[in-house]
């Protein structure tokens, strides 16, 4: 697979040079990034693009040039999804196409070796270096580096220390990065680290493609290492395996056992008076003698989440209440000053309806995302990973799936693109095909219509509200199913996968405000974005479908609504969806939530307001509520009906983005398809359960 | 003797690692090399993964993988 950075559309600064920034992960890299490019920063993101590329424009005096965030990475041998994108550009560079004009190596100046590591791989390519020692604020007096050593040593352009979250040494490295960029000096890293008889050995697997012969050897080396599919060429491998094994070299740690030599001597002599020992406890350990206790750790996690939802149930209930004044008085405004007629009904009922029902629960993806952010910022969440990996692994998922499906409360998109950084193929599948179970905050205003028009607010036992209880039962339903399920999928999916759990715990940081607000806006953004467009076009077609073709009042007393094409889709599914306790109307809303799951409310709001003859926009939850069979003189919508269809949206395939989604993550239509059955039948014997088993008991 | 069979606190060095070669790269990129020193800073219960501290860094690797380190102390 390849993905192209730059294409050519997005080159709107064309002319600007370019640098790549890279680094471990937890290195502070994308703070850098945040910093430097400031308010330029675009990403470009799902959906349509499986990579999600940060670019951003930085000024320096006179002279600007782009700069490129990359995923972080340990090595150039690609494991996981991310790591790929990373070893793909670099080799792309490698044969000289678009490589940029310097690279970034950001370093944590407290765990210089191991950081060392991508820098040496990356001096392969003989592209102008600058290396960024950053977080130079954590390493005390005696573990100081000195700079012009490692500079010489290194054989790189630049060493600038600096600090990202003070904010100091930023404008020492624009400086050397636009000197760097403008200087003629052709670059030559000195490495002659593996030795002739190997390098003739390894002869057959370079690449004559690669512009440096440096990078040939050490990318040839990397591939023979490697179990990977040789393609055929397994023999010749095992061959060349042998050959060097006979000169007295494990060809499997060759690499990394050459380069940490070098890094060893170099760290060695320009840290002469560090005094690191393996025995030092650090500060984040201690802490994390507390957080990953094995009694206290979980009981504070649990706190942690529930600290986190009683957040999105009830501090965002504050500013939704705002946005919904907001709508109110715009569709007023646009009533009284519009003259009547198709357009102002569009605008009324169909845009202003629509989109309105989205907007308003943006500040809870706001909140939920905040605070995801500021959990893997601080790097408690790599905490969480290790203390769940055991219950995950037994549910046949792995310790870096709590995010992901964390972030499925939110959304079902971002969770997906998340599951990256797990480094098991079979682990990752089974986590993006239980996503969509976790129920995302676009269900919230379905529940919270339903649950508002037909839940009696009686308190239970004193402090438990029934209301609130019935909202927590839809999200433990999906939880759990989607727990089940993970295990039910780990003994049928049959990946070749290794599976394995190798994670640092980074040191905890104090989150960068700056960092934090950008990423929690941009989240936002494109939910807005995305959302909105989907929303917008479907709430303009359905108000069309829903108002033609028009009838004349004067002949029928029956409403309009069952005449328009709307309304005969809905009548023709009827049959199929009456087991469930569901009429035509909600029908109509099934099909038109296969493009969002919130437009379901939308769809309703647009059905009732179609309905409602008069000239206000109707309380959608007193339509429902007061919705009755013409022929039976029933109400249409009882507490049961509520209830299934409340089931059948925990597990219902909806959502055509989170489809597309998986499309492009899995590389395949199998997974989507079996998604989007697996998740159907699901949903309709859920419903037919609740409302067929409710009907026996009694109820109606 | 290998990784699991330290105690916290306790420290040793590696003498190399077998299992996979996925596990084996991995763990060399990051430092596991025959010659390095490493201590077991926590076990979890029902072998779950454990904490070891290499170089200048914490890191966690699953207790089936733990086994795969040979050391010496």
């Amino acid at each position: 697979m390849r993905t192209h950075f730059f294409d050519k559309k997005s080159k709107d600064s064309t002319n600007h040079p370019w640098v790549a920034l890279l680094g471990n992960p937890n290195c502070g890299k994308t703070a850098i990034f945040n910093i430097l490019s400031g308010l330029s920063q675009k990403v470009s993101n799902y959906p349509g693009i499986t990579v999600e590329k940060k670019i951003g424009t930085v000024k320096f005096g006179k002279k600007s040039f782009n700069i490129l965030d990359l995923p972080g990475t340990y090595s150039l041998s690609a494991e996981s999804f991310d790591e790929q994108i990373v070893s793909d550009q670099v080799q792309n560079w490698a044969k000289g196409e678009n490589p940029p004009a310097a690279i970034i190596s950001v370093v944590d100046a407290s765990n210089l070796s191991r950081n060392l590591y991508l820098t040496s791989q990356l001096l392969d390519l003989d592209i102008p270096v600058v290396v960024a020692l950053n977080m130079i604020d954590r390493i005390d007096s005696q573990a100081q580096i000195d700079q012009n050593s490692l500079k010489t040593q290194l054989s790189v352009a630049a060493v600038v220390s600096l600090s990202a979250k003070l904010n100091q040494g930023l404008d020492d490295l624009k400086e050397a990065i636009v000197t760097v960029i403008n200087s003629e000096e052709k670059t030559n890293h000195q490495s002659n680290w593996i030795s002739l008889p190997v390098q003739n050995e390894l002869k057959p697997f370079i690449d004559q493609q690669f512009v440096s012969s440096k990078f040939g050897v050490a990318h040839a080396l990397r591939l023979v290492s490697r179990n990977i599919n040789h393609n055929g060429n397994a023999a010749q491998v095992d061959s060349i395996r042998n050959s060097i094994s006979n000169l007295g070299f494990n060809p499997q740690t060759l690499e990394a056992t050459l380069r940490y030599r070098w890094i060893d001597e170099i760290v060695k002599s320009v840290q002469s008076r560090a005094k690191t020992s393996i025995r030092t406890i650090s500060r984040s350990e201690q802490w994390d003698k507390i957080l990953t206790h094995r009694w206290f750790g979980p009981i504070i996690f649990v706190t942690v989440l529930y600290f986190i939802f009683q957040s999105i149930f009830t501090w965002a209930t504050i500013p939704m209440d705002w946005i919904q004044t907001g709508i109110d008085w715009v569709s007023a405004f646009v009533l009284k000053n519009m003259f009547p007629g198709m357009l102002r009904d569009v605008l009324v009922e169909g845009i202003i309806g629509g989109v309105g029902a989205i907007v308003i629960f943006l500040p809870q993806i706001l909140i939920l995302s905040f605070f995801l952010t500021i959990m893997e910022d601080t790097g408690y969440m790599a905490r969480v990973a290790f203390m769940l990996d055991k219950s995950m692994t037994k549910m046949g998922l792995h310790g870096k799936s709590i995010l992901p499906l964390m972030s499925g409360y939110a959304c079902a998109i971002p969770g997906i693109m998340s599951t990256r950084t797990i480094d098991s193929w079979k682990e990752r599948l089974i986590t993006i095909l239980i996503l969509p179970l976790m129920s995302c905050s676009a269900r919230l205003p379905v529940y919270t219509l339903l649950i508002s028009a037909f839940i009696p607010p009686i308190t239970l036992s004193g402090y438990l509200n029934l209301q609130g209880l019935t909202l927590v039962v839809m999200y433990f339903l999906g939880t759990a199913t989607a727990l089940i399920l993970a295990k039910v999928f780990s003994k049928f999916i049959k990946e070749k996968t290794s599976s394995s759990f190798v994670l640092e715990l980074p040191p905890y940081h104090v989150p960068i405000p700056r960092s934090v607000l950008r990423h929690v806006l941009i989240r936002g953004k494109l939910f807005l974005i995305n959302a909105g467009k989907i929303i917008m076009a479907i709430s303009i077609v359905l108000w069309f479908l829903a108002s033609f073709p028009k009838v004349d009042q004067s002949i029928t007393d029956v409403n309009p609504i069952h005449y328009s094409y709307a309304g005969k889709i809905g009548h023709a599914i009827e049959p199929v969806i009456r087991p469930l306790g569901f009429d035509w109307k909600i029908g109509i809303g099934l099909l038109t939530s296969f493009a969002a799951r919130e437009v379901m409310v939308s769809t309703m709001a647009t059905i009732y307001n179609v309905e409602a003859t008069g000239d206000n926009i109707v309380n959608l939850r007193e339509a429902m509520r007061s919705d009755v069979d013409v022929k039976t003189g029933m109400p249409v919508y009882t507490p049961l009906v509520a209830l299934a269809l409340m089931v059948f949206y925990v597990f219902a395939a909806q959502c055509m983005a989170t489809f597309a989604i998986v499309r492009q993550e899995t590389n395949s239509w199998k997974w989507p398809l079996f998604m989007i059955a697996y998740l159907t039948i699901l949903a309709y014997l859920g419903a037919l359960f609740v409302y067929q088993g409710g009907l026996l008991l009694g109820f109606s | 003797m290998t990784l699991i069979d330290l105690n916290p606190g306790e420290t040793a060095t590696i003498n190399g690692i077998s299992g996979n070669s996925y596990l084996l790269n991995r763990l060399v990129e990051l430092g596991l090399l025959a010659g390095t020193e490493v201590r077991m800073v926590k076990q979890t219960p029902f072998n779950g993964p454990v904490e070891i501290k290499i170089r200048n860094s914490y890191l966690t690797i699953r207790w089936n993988d733990a086994r795969q380190v040979d050391i010496v102390v």
